[in-house]
């Protein structure tokens, strides 16, 4: 469960990125975030990766408060999220079979767990004959696959996916989208997808909130993309 | 950090200093530039010690006795002057040794040797070869000399001028020693100004290579990896920076110091730098090494501390 109580982000008096926002993400749930550029979804997804800290308000991840972790408590809650971005932001000197395992690694993970999840991630994406590719070599479409791979490969609570589709092609898009599905269906993994596309939107019918001006202007179960 | 982080840290420096290829060439170069540096810098100051204190070992001075002068009271005199600080050595050079080295300093010339022994009396004067610790103390030295109670027992010219060396030679060895102290001042500024630019043009070097990094450093952390093994592989590559670096210098260093010890040796008074390094070719190598590894590592950990800051 996350839970966003009275979140605000001010940056100066004239640059308010969030104001006074509070909802709650149910365990399995599929919620999308929409609004205009600029309407506070990136900036309420950084604040759940502690990424940056709120001006007022808490963000709790289940029971912890996120912006009061320890540098060591961090990455441990960091390994119950996965992330994905608009940028792909795969690290380019490791292969897409390394960038997934990097997740693993990173959580001190066996060698037998990461030969037997990497390549089954990798089928899930359908990328298993692209596993020794840089991203360098790869299409925009292969590095979001090759990133939500990444993303899904240790087993998160939450996958957090901002603008996923942002750089992609209406066929690309459709398929990570149904990734994205997916991977809610399989693991009853929470998915919070921020975009800002309405084709996406309409057909998912699932959850959306909608930010305008860093405020929650709307909250639909099945909703549309309306502003 | 358990064993097998440890062993993925390992694993990832070296991967990563490989597939930086040319990033990775150029910064071991530029650094072993910087190690080159502080290498001269210890050989040179070594080795221009090595010169004052050979210079300063030719400086000497002889005082010249009486030939009446009882050897009794010669070797009392050596006694007092040995007993003073600032003396390092004193020989006593009797007359017939003295006559003994000027023979054979000039065996074969018998023009010289004939008229000395027309001479007949051995015309030399007992002398005592003093060596000062310091070659500023000779004015002292000289002092006491004049105003011993056996003064009376040194040979004088007309004018009255004890014969003591250190008189005859003042000017000049007033002069060395000033030359001396100057060149070791300006031995030892030159030293810790161009450590200190190789130390920070090494530092820079790493930084823009990890600065290359910047981003990955952020996802790293965003996909969950704790700092130490976000750092970890970053001061692996540092030690092979540092390692690769001062092995390179020292092969450098082998033919230079061939070609200058050959062509200097003679400007020295016969000390040579080839020489001086091959003895010491371990102490030299475990100073360039440990100088390297030091300044790889801590470069990278500087460098990506300032990334990991949240």
């Amino acid at each position: 469960m996350i839970y966003f109580d009275k979140v605000s982000k001010i940056y100066s008096p004239t640059s308010i990125a969030l104001e006074d926002v509070s909802f709650t993400i149910k365990p399995s749930e599929f919620i999308s975030l929409v609004g205009p550029s600029g309407a506070g979804k990136s900036t309420l997804l950084k604040m759940l990766l502690a990424e940056e800290r709120p001006t007022s308000g808490t963000v709790f991840f289940e029971s912890h408060d996120v912006n009061k972790m320890t540098r060591i408590e961090l990455p441990k809650i960091r390994r119950r999220m996965g992330v994905v971005f608009q940028d792909y932001r795969l690290l380019p000197h490791k292969t897409a079979y390394e960038n997934i395992a990097f997740a693993l690694e990173a959580g001190g993970a066996p060698e037998e767990d990461i030969e037997r999840d990497v390549p089954q991630v990798l089928d899930i994406v359908g990328l298993t004959d692209k596993a020794w590719h840089f991203p360098g070599q790869l299409s925009g479409g292969e590095k979001q696959r090759v990133a939500i791979a990444r993303a899904i490969v240790s087993k998160p609570d939450v996958v957090i996916a901002d603008e996923p589709t942002g750089n992609l092609d209406p066929a690309n898009t459709h398929d990570i989208i149904d990734l994205l599905q997916k991977i809610n269906d399989m693991n009853n993994t929470i998915v919070i997808l921020a975009t800002h596309d309405k084709e996406v939107i309409n057909s998912l019918r699932r959850r959306v909130v909608t930010l305008d001006k860093g405020k929650v202007v709307r909250d639909e179960e099945k909703g549309k993309y309306v502003l | 950090m358990d064993q097998i982080t440890f062993k993925r840290v390992f694993k990832w420096g070296f991967i990563n200093f490989f597939r930086n290829g040319v990033v990775s060439v150029a910064t071991v170069l530029v650094m072993s530039l910087s190690i080159f540096m502080i290498g001269i810098v210890v050989m040179g100051s070594i080795f221009l010690n090595g010169v004052i204190v050979s210079l300063e070992e030719k400086v000497d001075i002889s005082v010249y006795f009486k030939q009446d002068a009882a050897e009794q009271d010669i070797l009392s005199m050596q006694k007092n002057l040995q007993d003073l600080p600032e003396v390092k050595d004193v020989k006593y050079v009797s007359r017939d040794e003295a006559l003994r080295i000027f023979t054979e300093r000039h065996q074969g010339d018998t023009v010289v040797l004939q008229s000395l022994q027309v001479v007949e009396e051995n015309p030399f004067y007992a002398s005592l070869e003093i060596s000062a610790k310091d070659t500023a103390k000779y004015e002292s030295i000289a002092q006491f000399l004049e105003n011993s109670e056996q003064a009376s027992l040194i040979t004088a010219d007309e004018a009255g001028q004890k014969k003591i060396t250190f008189r005859q030679n003042q000017a000049a060895i007033e002069k060395l020693t000033s030359l001396l102290s100057t060149a070791r001042l300006v031995g030892f500024a030159v030293s810790i100004m161009l450590a200190f630019i190789a130390v920070l043009v090494a530092y820079n070097t790493v930084r823009l290579a990890i600065y290359n990094s910047k981003e990955e450093i952020s996802v790293m952390q965003l996909v969950g990896a704790s700092n130490a093994f976000i750092r970890g592989p970053f001061l692996v590559e540092g030690v092979m920076y540092g390692l690769l670096s001062s092995i390179f210098t020292i092969a450098v260093f082998y033919p230079i110091f061939w070609w200058t010890g050959k062509k200097t040796a003679s400007i020295f008074g016969g000390l040579n730098v080839f020489l001086y390094f091959t003895a010491n070719i371990l102490e030299i190598a475990a100073i360039l090494i440990s100088t390297g590894l030091i300044l790889g590592v801590l470069s990278s950990a500087f460098a990506v501390r300032k990334y990991l800051r949240v």
